[in-house]
């Protein structure tokens, strides 16, 4: 089951948070009501006055004359968008943002064990919306993402709606073709036909419903039928594992800077632990006191997680940058995060009879020095008796 | 450390306890200063050449320590490494830094050496070698035979510590074969020196050349006494 969560506009939330006064009232985002441009959002206020999204702001002040007109805050509207994805993360990591601004997607279909009650879970989803944006979302249960978002709009605060895959149908047949996503042509076409309900729709068979409108057509026809092909695309929290320190006095010896280097790396490990990630490369930013700024990257054949593997990886490359002045700060930024390589136990040994861990390391010298750094011999006897012949060298 | 092992512990042998008194008390009021044994117990390594493992006086090479083998060119003293390689090999993975690209595995499997326990490193320079080392220690190398060029190795010295501490870390055995009078940083970071000489050829009686005969000293040894030392005939192996 996919769970809809959708609140009000994220730029509207953010107003409200700044100004909680301004909560109960008409409020038109977009700019002041003087300036030429269109409302960005518009609270329910306002609404119920006439204003809709994409109206000029002229217009919408003759609509709701007493209703407050602000530009978007961008900065506070991500912020609020990322606290609530974050927020849903915190239940499961199957989580998507939605393509309206405030929808965002989860899958409860793993948190049937945690929250064997589905009503509780999605009062503990509504309080932590709550607690984090101050806003009580509208919540709709259904079994495709489309019939959510369906539901989550017929819901309200209190009043989650929830429909089970067999009554998919049922619930849709009685709502308008406008919750579909139609084009202009199609709407028109259907309205033409005097088809205005989905369930008028459904009663059309598929294959008619393809002669008449075509292949690209189809895509709603599943949809008024319940059946939502989209997947749900994972939203992920962004991470930044960086670590610096500042240099004072300069430092000007390649031993301190390694000393450095290898505290850093001491750290960005433990993030990248606490975490569960591994990264596969690590940008160094060394700050020069009157040069400019070096950067320099190392990449790694797998995720890697320990400081010894990370130091491994920086050290040659510090001990090969030309720095032409005294360092005054050494940032190591982890980056390319993906999840903690997974090590083969020692138990299972590779055909090659070398260990994983060995065939890791040969891997990643050959990338950094070149394939031919490390090799395997194999004696052929069988071969003419010039030794050049005799040894076949090869990359391990 | 010293203070928390007991005494019989720590010199790896029974004392009358009087004694064991005595030393627990000495430790406790001055430390460091106690008595405490010439040489901890160290793991060893058999080197697979029974006079070698006597001359060391611990029984092979040192586990997770450098041992350098020293001697002038045809000495024998990289007839001996390949053969400690080759019975590593036989046991887990080994590596060889062949600096010099003078490596023969066809000679390594005279000894029964298993060529696919081995990894040939042939660095450029000394920082690509050091640097496949480190890494090869750590991801579980047993043993890696350094085999340095003739020409001094400058920047060794700053290698060495790094070296080192990974090799004890990752219970790692570094040999050091080195033709030319080693640097005072590999006499000083190095736990075991041997001097080989070579005091004969030994032929056959059809004349061809059967081994040669060597003059071992144990020049350093932080693990046993120093100073011993040992003639053998190392025999080449018959193709």
């Amino acid at each position: 089951m996919i769970c809809c969560v959708r609140t009000p506009h994220p730029s509207l939330v953010a107003a409200w948070l700044m100004t909680p006064a301004l909560h109960g009232r008409p409020l038109i985002l977009g700019g002041l009501a003087h300036e030429r441009g269109s409302v960005t959002a518009a609270s329910s206020e306002a609404r119920a006055q006439g204003v809709v999204e994409g109206m000029s702001l002229n217009q919408a002040q003759q609509f709701a004359p007493d209703a407050t007109f602000q530009p978007v805050d961008e900065e506070a509207t991500a912020r609020v968008r990322q606290s609530l994805l974050l927020t849903l993360h915190h239940f499961t990591p199957d989580v998507a943002a939605g393509e309206d601004p405030g929808c965002a997607f989860l899958r409860l279909d793993r948190l049937a064990l945690r929250w064997p009650d589905r009503a509780q879970l999605l009062v503990a989803i509504s309080r932590a919306i709550d607690a984090a944006i101050r806003v009580r979302p509208a919540i709709g249960v259904a079994s495709s993402m489309f019939v959510s978002k369906v539901a989550a709009a017929r819901a309200t605060a209190g009043a989650p709606v929830i429909v089970e895959p067999e009554q998919t149908r049922a619930y849709l047949a009685r709502l308008p073709i406008d919750v579909l996503p139609l084009d202009d042509d199609l709407r028109e076409y259907l309205e033409l036909l005097g088809l205005k309900t989905i369930g008028r729709l459904q009663t059309i068979s598929r294959p008619a419903f393809r002669r008449q409108f075509g292949l690209k057509a189809l895509d709603i026809y599943d949809l008024a039928l319940g059946t939502d092909r989209r997947r749900l695309r994972a939203w992920r929290p962004a991470v930044r594992i960086e670590a610096s320190e500042p240099l004072e006095p300069p430092v000007d010896n390649t031993e301190a800077l390694q000393f450095i280097a290898r505290a850093l790396a001491e750290r960005v490990s433990a993030s990248l632990l606490s975490q569960g990630l591994g990264t596969r490369g690590i940008r160094i930013t060394l700050n020069q006191e009157s040069a400019p700024a070096l950067k320099v990257e190392a990449r790694f054949a797998y995720p890697v997680t320990t400081a010894g593997e990370l130091f491994d990886g920086i050290r040659p490359r510090l001990l090969r940058a030309s720095i032409k002045a005294p360092l005054e700060r050494i940032t190591l930024r982890a980056g390319r995060l993906e999840p903690a390589y997974v090590r083969q136990p020692g138990l299972l040994v590779r055909s090659d009879s070398f260990k994983e861990s060995i065939a890791d390391a040969v891997a990643r010298l050959q990338e950094e020095y070149g394939p031919s750094l490390v090799q395997r011999a194999e004696v052929r006897s069988d071969a003419a008796p010039l030794p050049d012949h005799r040894i076949l060298w090869k990359p391990a | 450390m010293s203070r928390r092992l007991s005494s019989s512990l720590l010199w790896g042998c029974q004392m009358p306890d009087r004694l064991q008194q005595a030393i627990t008390v000495l430790q406790t009021r001055f430390g460091s200063a106690a008595p405490r044994p010439a040489a901890l117990p160290c793991p060893v390594r058999p080197s697979g050449i029974p006079e070698l493992d006597t001359l060391t006086g611990i029984g092979g090479w040192p586990i997770g320590r450098l041992s350098l083998l020293a001697g002038a060119r045809g000495s024998g003293k990289r007839t001996l490494a390949q053969r400690s390689v080759a019975a590593a090999s036989r046991e887990g993975p080994v590596a060889y830094v062949d600096f010099p690209s003078r490596l023969d595995p066809e000679f390594l499997r005279h000894f029964d050496a298993r060529l696919d326990h081995l990894l040939v490193v042939r660095p450029k320079s000394l920082r690509e070698g050091m640097a496949s080392v480190r890494v090869l220690a750590r991801a579980g190398v047993d043993l890696i035979c350094i085999d340095l060029p003739r020409t001094p190795s400058l920047g060794l010295d700053a290698e060495l510590p790094h070296l080192l501490h990974r090799a004890a870390e990752a219970d790692c055995t570094l040999l050091l074969v080195h033709d030319a009078d080693a640097d005072d940083a590999i006499r000083y970071y190095a736990s075991l020196i041997l001097s080989f000489q070579r005091s004969a050829w030994i032929f056959r009686r059809d004349g061809d050349l059967e081994g040669l005969q060597v003059d071992a000293a144990v020049v350093k040894n932080r693990l046993a006494p120093p100073g011993l030392k040992k003639q053998w005939i190392v025999p080449y192996p018959i193709p």
